[in-house]
C-alpha cells in the first residue's frame, strides 16, 4: 500500500511567468503566498513521485486522434516545448520521471475499465507542466514526476463525474497497486476561469472562481459534482475554465476532505483567474478520507 | 452560441497549426511565402480564405476549434510575451467584428 502525501491544485497561466513582473503587487503577492505555501507543504510531505493531471493544450495530438489522458513515461521530462517557450518566457527544465510508476498508471488504469493513453517519449510541454514546474521548481527536488495530459476542450471531453471516477480508480490504484511505503502526491493543474481563443479572451469570472475555490475547501463533493457542470464551466470561460477538471480528478482520488486556499487574485492582463488549494492528505491511505 | 456549438473536427487548418506549432521548417515557408503552405493542405475555399483574411469569425463559423484559433494568431501576429498580447487583441477585434 502506497501513501497518499500531498494533494493540491494549481492554475498554470503562462502568464504567471512572463508578465509576473509586470503585474501589480497586490497580485503578485497572491502568487508568491500560493507558491511558497504550496512549495512548504510539499517539502513537508516529501513525496516520492507526484502524479501531475493537466490538460494538453492540443500540443501533443491531432484533433482527429485525441485521447482523453495521455500518460508520459519517459525516465525525464523536459520542456518547455520550443514553440510555447517564448509564449510562456520560462527557463528550461528537465524534471525526473518516474517509468514504473506511469507504467503501473497505465496497466492500473486498464484493468479497471479506464481507458489512458501512454507514451515513451518526452511528451511536448506547454504551460500545463512547464508553469508549475518552475514556480514550484519540482526539478530541482528530490521528487520524480508522472505527467498526465488531459482532454478538456476537444469535445467530447470527460465530464466532471466521469473525472472524478477517474480518480476514485486512481485511489485504488495508489492503494493497491503501488509499491509499499512509496509516498506520493497528487497535483490538479489548470484553470482558473479564462477563455483562450474566444472572443471573451481578457474576460475572468470572479463570482465563479471564488465559488468553486470555496467549493474546493468545503469538501462538499455531492455539490461539486452536482454544480460544476460543463455548461457552468463554458458560461465563466469556454474552452478554458473546463481545465479545472484536473482537479476535479484530484478530489476524486482524495476523497471529500476540506481544503486551503491561499487568497484570489485577479488582473486582466494575465487572462486567467489566479488561486490555489491545498488538501491535507498527510498520513492517509489514497481516497480515505 | 457558444465557441463549440459549430465545432468540425474534420477540418484540414487544424492539422495546419498542429504542424505550424511542431516543425520550425513550416514555420520559416509559413512566414515567408504562406500560400505555398497552405497549398499542401486540403483546405476549403471558405476555409483558406478565412485564414487569407486574418477572418477568425469566419473560421470559428466554419468549425475552428477557438484554442487553435489562439495559436495561429500567435503563429501569425507573434509569438512571445508581447506578441501574444497583439495576437490576442486581433483575435478578439476580428471575433466582435460582424463581417
Amino acid at each position: 500500500m502506497a501513501e497518499l502525501v500531498y494533494a493540491a491544485g494549481i492554475p498554470h497561466a503562462p502568464t504567471l511567468v512572463g508578465l509576473f513582473a509586470r503585474a501589480p503587487a497586490e497580485v503578485q503577492k497572491v502568487v508568491r503566498d500560493s507558491c511558497d505555501a504550496l512549495v512548504q507543504e510539499l517539502e513537508a510531505a516529501r513525496p516520492d513521485v507526484l502524479i501531475v493531471f493537466a490538460n494538453d493544450h492540443l500540443t501533443n495530438s491531432r484533433i482527429s486522434a485525441y485521447p482523453d489522458f495521455l500518460i508520459g513515461m519517459a525516465a525525464e521530462h523536459s520542456g518547455p516545448h520550443e514553440w510555447f517557450k517564448p509564449w510562456i518566457g520560462c527557463r528550461d527544465y528537465t524534471a525526473k520521471g518516474d517509468t514504473a510508476v506511469a507504467e503501473a498508471l497505465f496497466r492500473g488504469m486498464t484493468r479497471r475499465g479506464i481507458r489512458m493513453n501512454a507514451e515513451r517519449k518526452n511528451l511536448n510541454f506547454d504551460d500545463n507542466i512547464s508553469v508549475p514546474t518552475v514556480l514550484m521548481d519540482l526539478d530541482k527536488r528530490p521528487v520524480r514526476v508522472v505527467p498526465v495530459l488531459q482532454n478538456t476542450t476537444v469535445p467530447p471531453y470527460p465530464d466532471q463525474r466521469r473525472c472524478y471516477a477517474v480518480g476514485q480508480a486512481l485511489a485504488d490504484l495508489i492503494r493497491d497497486d503501488l509499491p509499499a511505503g512509496l509516498r506520493v502526491g497528487l497535483i490538479g493543474s489548470g484553470g482558473l476561469s479564462h477563455e483562450p481563443g474566444g472572443s471573451r479572451y481578457y474576460f475572468i469570472d470572479e463570482e465563479f472562481d471564488r465559488w468553486f475555490l470555496d467549493l474546493c475547501c468545503s469538501g462538499d463533493h455531492r455539490r461539486l459534482l452536482d454544480e460544476l457542470t460543463i455548461d457552468r464551466m463554458e458560461a465563466a470561460g469556454s474552452g478554458g475554465t473546463s481545465e479545472l477538471l484536473a482537479w476535479v480528478v484530484v478530489m476524486g482520488a482524495i476523497g471529500e476532505r476540506p481544503g486551503r486556499s491561499f487568497g484570489y487574485a485577479i488582473h486582466k492582463e494575465f487572462r486567467c483567474g489566479i488561486g490555489a488549494v491545498s488538501w491535507s492528505v498527510n498520513g492517509h491511505a489514497a481516497g480515505r478520507g | 452560441m457558444g465557441l463549440f456549438d459549430n465545432f468540425d473536427p474534420t477540418l484540414a487548418a487544424h492539422d495546419l497549426v498542429q504542424d505550424l506549432k511542431w516543425d520550425p521548417e513550416l514555420r520559416q515557408q509559413f512566414e515567408k511565402d504562406e500560400g505555398s503552405v497552405l497549398d499542401r493542405y486540403a483546405l476549403r475555399p471558405a476555409e483558406r480564405q478565412a485564414i487569407e483574411q486574418r477572418n477568425f469569425r469566419k473560421l470559428y463559423d466554419l468549425g475552428f476549434h477557438p484554442y487553435l484559433g489562439g495559436q495561429l494568431a500567435r503563429l501569425i501576429y507573434g509569438n512571445d510575451v508581447d506578441g501574444a498580447i497583439r495576437a490576442v487583441n486581433n483575435l478578439v477585434a476580428s471575433l466582435n467584428s460582424k463581417s
